[in-house]
């Protein structure tokens, strides 16, 4: 946005002023192309395994990942911030990264599942400290969403871990 | 001549010093009135100004109604746009623009000789411009004054709207339009560019979060330009020919969407055809 107009718009209630743009900006675009990575990731896996005893659970830790997504896409247009140009990228190589670890059997699935998780709990940690160190009050809504999935995240990797021991 | 940073602001300031020491008090007024000639110039994060700043001479010391060097060069640059039909995009419009707030010519000297602070400025203004439009367009959908227009409808009124900006100056805008493209010019222009074009699809009400948002832009960039190409050459009355242009090539750029899909739908039957016949001859 030009100068100093703000932009208040009604409908998602989200000022843009005040706020650390490109901080937040980078932010939202990579935790959007993370959640949509590991959408594709799961889907992959789903693809070879859907139907196998692990198949329900995979599906649960899917339908949360769609959720997250749902969610960026959201603070994306209240945010006014552009997706990632790699988005057709990450499609194909999530797809494939899943697939190709189920396709090592249930534990390389449960595997991937485990560090891929691992990494984006680092990530979300990270994240919150930055937006601590900024202006905890400022984000508040932001710091809370992160938060939530961390956890998320991190159940799944404990999903993950107790699966693959199995 | 190219001044440093430093040497700018030196410059600045003496020339400052120099003119409200030559002549203050009818500065006070004759300023008065530029600020009240000109209230739709001024940016909008400019505060109200009162008399004109004052210098005391001791060590540097600045009265509180100090207007930073950036705010002082909005005004220079706002009052330049005066004579831009008649000098161009010059040093010659700048320091015209100079002497009618009481400066001397030299403040000039603050910018690049190629005018392309001049124009850039002008573009700035031009998008708030639009900006605030859109806004107040949305305003008045929003408490139900108005009807929301259809995307193509929007677009084009948003793009007429910013091109029409360019109307009192169009004799001299090829020659902005070439500068604008010189090097050292291109990421401040690039990035005016997208942050309109951005502007008027999230007024439009796009809410895309995947590829779309790059393709939107990307297609509306490209009207934009050739729109705005087309009318530097456009002698028709009230570039009504332009206008025509721009309905179709939006026009285009909605049927695009259109074909993309076909073309995919097309592509699955193809497919589908095929494999049932790697089935059947399989068999």
């Amino acid at each position: 946005p030009a100068g100093g107009v703000s932009l208040r718009r009604c409908s998602t209630r989200v000022t843009l002023e005040g706020i650390n743009k490109p901080v937040i900006d980078r932010i939202i675009r990579v935790d959007h192309a993370g959640e949509y990575g590991a959408n594709r990731i799961y889907a992959g896996q789903m693809a070879v395994l859907g139907r196998s005893t692990v198949g329900p659970i995979i599906q649960q830790m899917w339908n949360q990942e769609k959720d997250h997504l749902k969610k960026f896409n959201e603070l994306m247009v209240a945010y006014r911030v552009r997706p990632t140009v790699l988005l057709p990228f990450w499609n194909v190589a999530g797809f494939v990264l899943g697939a190709g670890s189920a396709l090592l059997g249930k534990k390389g699935a449960m595997a991937c599942t485990v560090a891929v998780e691992e990494s984006i709990s680092d990530h979300y940690n990270s994240q919150i400290r930055t937006l601590m160190e900024q202006d905890p009050e400022k984000y508040k809504e932001l710091l809370q969403i992160i938060k939530q999935f961390r956890d998320d995240e991190r159940e799944h990797h404990d999903i993950g871990l107790e699966h693959d021991a199995e | 001549c190219q001044l440093s940073p430093l040497q700018r602001t030196l410059q600045a300031s003496a020339v400052l010093r120099r003119v409200s020491d030559e002549q203050k008090e009818p500065l006070a007024s004759s300023s008065q009135q530029q600020f009240d000639s000109h209230p739709t110039d001024h940016q909008p994060e400019q505060e109200p100004q009162g008399p004109r700043p004052s210098y005391t001479g001791q060590g540097g010391q600045e009265s509180e109604d100090y207007e930073s060097e950036e705010q002082l060069q909005h005004r220079i640059l706002t009052a330049a746009l005066e004579f831009v039909p008649e000098h161009g995009w010059t040093a010659e419009a700048i320091a015209e623009g100079a002497k009618t707030l009481g400066l001397s010519v030299a403040a000039a000297g603050m910018f690049h000789s190629d005018g392309s602070e001049l124009i850039l400025h002008f573009v700035s203004q031009c998008n708030t411009k639009l900006s605030e439009l859109l806004e107040q367009e949305q305003k008045l959908v929003q408490l139900g004054k108005a009807e929301k227009k259809p995307t193509d409808q929007f677009l084009r009124d948003a793009v007429e709207a910013r091109l029409r900006m360019l109307i009192p100056y169009i004799e001299k805008w090829p020659q902005a339009l070439s500068i604008l493209l010189l090097p050292h010019n291109i990421p401040s222009s690039l990035s005016l560019l997208t942050s309109m074009i951005d502007d008027i699809w999230h007024y439009a009400g796009d809410q895309s979060t995947d590829f779309n948002w790059y393709t939107r832009r990307a297609v509306l960039t490209g009207v934009y330009n050739t729109t705005e190409l087309v009318m530097m050459q456009d002698s028709s009355p009230e570039f009504e020919d332009t206008w025509r242009f721009l309905e179709n090539r939006i026009a285009d750029a909605m049927n695009m969407g259109n074909t993309a899909h076909q073309v995919q739908s097309t592509g699955e039957a193809v497919l589908q055809g095929l494999m049932g016949a790697a089935v059947t001859v399989s068999n």
